[in-house]
């Protein structure tokens, strides 16, 4: 077969360009839930709850709302992550059928996958980027080197979208999963990751759970970034843990993509 | 118009040789046997058929030939490629209609179109224009702009086979593609494909209505469990394995079966048989007239009675000993 047929152009970037597409029809909403959900954290938590903190300790050495925010940026980007990863994927193989309708052109079943995770990436950083602008406007950042709280909020939803993917690229039922996850394991790690208070607080028990969740891995890095006090050691093991969830997230999703559309 | 004269690299080189082969072609799911080691050559131009009931097998074959389900065993060549190792190379040059429509709802149908070309990397300034030849061939131009959800299934189903012609496809594969249409927006429907058709595009299709394989297809393939029971033109089908006239009579409940038994004395030729429905009692005959008068003969009484040509609905009768449509 010498006469090569045309090459094939396909690639992850038109998974990307088709989600923009989608998301035009309701950026609006993404915009509001987008500012309105740091405006809410910011105010309540770090501002209200924070005055009280802050008259009552100095044990944390900086505002309560330096202290805070990095971790609500974190859990935020943890959030979308899971919404964007659950229901939407789901939908793309059960009700829309949008993910057979590309497995049928000249996309191969990996790019699928990696280009809805690399999606949901662009978003992590969007959104981040704007929780960060409204850290910023209430006091709630002290330095230059917060901006590392991106990176790390988008690497931390990331490691977290994969494997999210992967399930909901399995599920058959409605969707149940889906509840299971965000009571079970979404909200607990919320609570039980140090974002309102240091881990060593915690029992031991408690602090195991933090461990192994993702979330607090990215919430020292965050919090490290935004008010130091953390060593090269600590942000490459948070790094570390953080990456190695989201490559073995990508294989499971690419796995799993591939088994419900190559059958 | 959709050409498939974009690429004829391959077939330049390989003159005469099929677009699509099959040889001892099968597939499993667990230990189910979808398709059984079947045999069909696909050849360019024509319009190719999978005529046969639900389960027979057809869309499993459909998956197959659009490298979108691996194969169990056999060998499959779609354009001279392996599905195995060359499935983007082969989709680039497919055109598909699914079974289950896969349009995005959340978009419009103009978007429907652009997006579905940027999934073959096509540059976006060439779709501008294809996409408004894709939307004036399916009759939506004055929807371009609406969204898709409240399309009807004839539009909706006149997007997807648009969709399907954005990478200008060789082979345009369609999986009961007028299935849950009105008869009105399935002649549509038709006049479309058989325009692709004209055009020079490959069809290969699966069907359970015997109307749309005599009216669409050039050959095809009557399936059966998993398995091919024959293959022909539809013409040379019915000619094969049937006769020229059916008379259909409807006796009162009950009595069909007496009936059957007393028609069988009014056969004459060789191939003349009497078939037994649950509702009615059908004669294969050359002569449905002359059949019908000789049943009156000898003292019979339908209740009702008609007489037609022969379809593909009695080769598949013949063949499988059930009906198509169940």
């Amino acid at each position: 077969m010498s006469a090569a047929p045309d090459p094939v152009r396909s690639s992850v970037w038109q998974i990307v360009e088709y989600n923009a597409h989608a998301a035009r029809a309701f950026w609006q909403s993404i915009l509001i839930v987008g500012v309105l959900t740091p405006l809410l954290y910011v105010l309540a938590l770090g501002v209200g709850l924070g005055a009280v903190v802050d008259s009552h300790s100095h044990a944390l050495h900086v505002k309560y709302l330096v202290f805070v925010a990095p971790a609500f940026l974190t859990a935020a980007a943890l959030q979308i992550a899971a919404a964007e990863a659950s229901y939407p994927v789901m939908a793309g193989f059960k009700w829309q059928r949008t993910y057979h309708g590309m497995a049928a052109t000249s996309l191969t079943t990996r790019q699928i996958s990696d280009g809805q995770l690399l999606w949901v990436g662009l978003r992590l950083l969007v959104n981040s980027a704007i929780y960060l602008a409204i850290m910023a406007c209430f006091g709630g950042t002290e330095r230059w080197a917060v901006l590392l709280a991106v990176p790390a909020a988008t690497l931390t939803g990331l490691a977290f979208a994969a494997p999210v993917m992967a399930v909901a690229a399995t599920a058959s039922s409605e969707g149940q999963v889906f509840n299971v996850l965000f009571r079970f394991v979404v909200t607990p790690m919320f609570l039980f990751s140090g974002t309102f208070y240091p881990v060593s607080r915690l029992p031991e028990w408690g602090r195991w759970l933090a461990y192994i969740s993702p979330l607090w891995h990215g919430t020292e890095l965050a919090r490290g970034a935004g008010i130091g006090g953390i060593g090269a050691i600590a942000v490459l093991g948070h790094v570390l843990y953080l990456v190695a969830l989201l490559i073995l997230g990508i294989g499971l999703a690419r796995w799993r993509f591939r088994a419900r559309l190559q059958r | 118009m959709p050409t498939a004269d974009t690429d004829l690299a391959w077939s330049a080189e390989h003159p005469g040789e099929p677009l699509i082969s099959a040889r001892r072609l099968t597939k499993h799911f667990g230990a189910f046997t979808a398709v059984d080691t079947i045999d069909f050559d696909v050849r360019r131009g024509e319009a190719f058929g999978f005529l046969g009931p639900n389960g027979a097998g057809k869309s499993s074959t459909m998956r197959m030939i659009g490298c979108v389900a691996p194969i169990t065993s056999g060998t499959l060549r779609i354009l001279g490629m392996d599905p195995a190792t060359q499935g983007p190379k082969i989709r680039a040059r497919l055109g598909v209609v699914p079974q289950q429509d896969t349009l995005d709802t959340e978009l419009t149908v103009r978007e429907n179109l652009y997006i579905y070309g940027r999934y073959f990397g096509l540059p976006r300034a060439a779709l501008g224009p294809k996409v408004d030849e894709l939307l004036e061939f399916a009759q939506l131009t004055d929807r371009a702009n609406a969204k898709v959800e409240p399309l009807s299934g004839g539009m909706k189903r006149r997007l997807t086979i648009a969709r399907s012609l954005v990478n200008d496809p060789e082979i345009l594969l369609l999986d009961e593609p007028t299935t849950g249409l009105d008869p009105q927006a399935r002649h549509v429907l038709w006049d479309r494909l058989y325009r692709l058709k004209q055009n020079g595009v490959t069809l290969v299709l699966t069907t359970h209505y015997m109307d749309e394989a005599e009216q669409l297809c050039d050959r095809l393939v009557v399936m059966d469990g998993g398995r091919i029971v024959a293959e022909g033109s539809p013409r040379s089908l019915i000619v094969e394995h049937s006769t020229r006239e059916v008379a259909e009579l409807r006796f009162a409940p009950g009595q069909n079966s007496e009936a059957a038994r007393q028609l069988a004395g009014v056969l004459t030729g060789a191939r003349e048989r009497v078939e037994q429905l649950p509702d009615r009692v059908l004669l294969y005959v050359a002569d449905g007239e002359h059949a019908l008068s000789r049943s009156h003969e000898i003292g019979l009484s339908p209740i009702s009675s008609l007489v037609r040509r022969s379809t593909l609905e009695d080769v598949f009768l013949r063949l499988t000993g059930r009906s198509l449509v169940d």
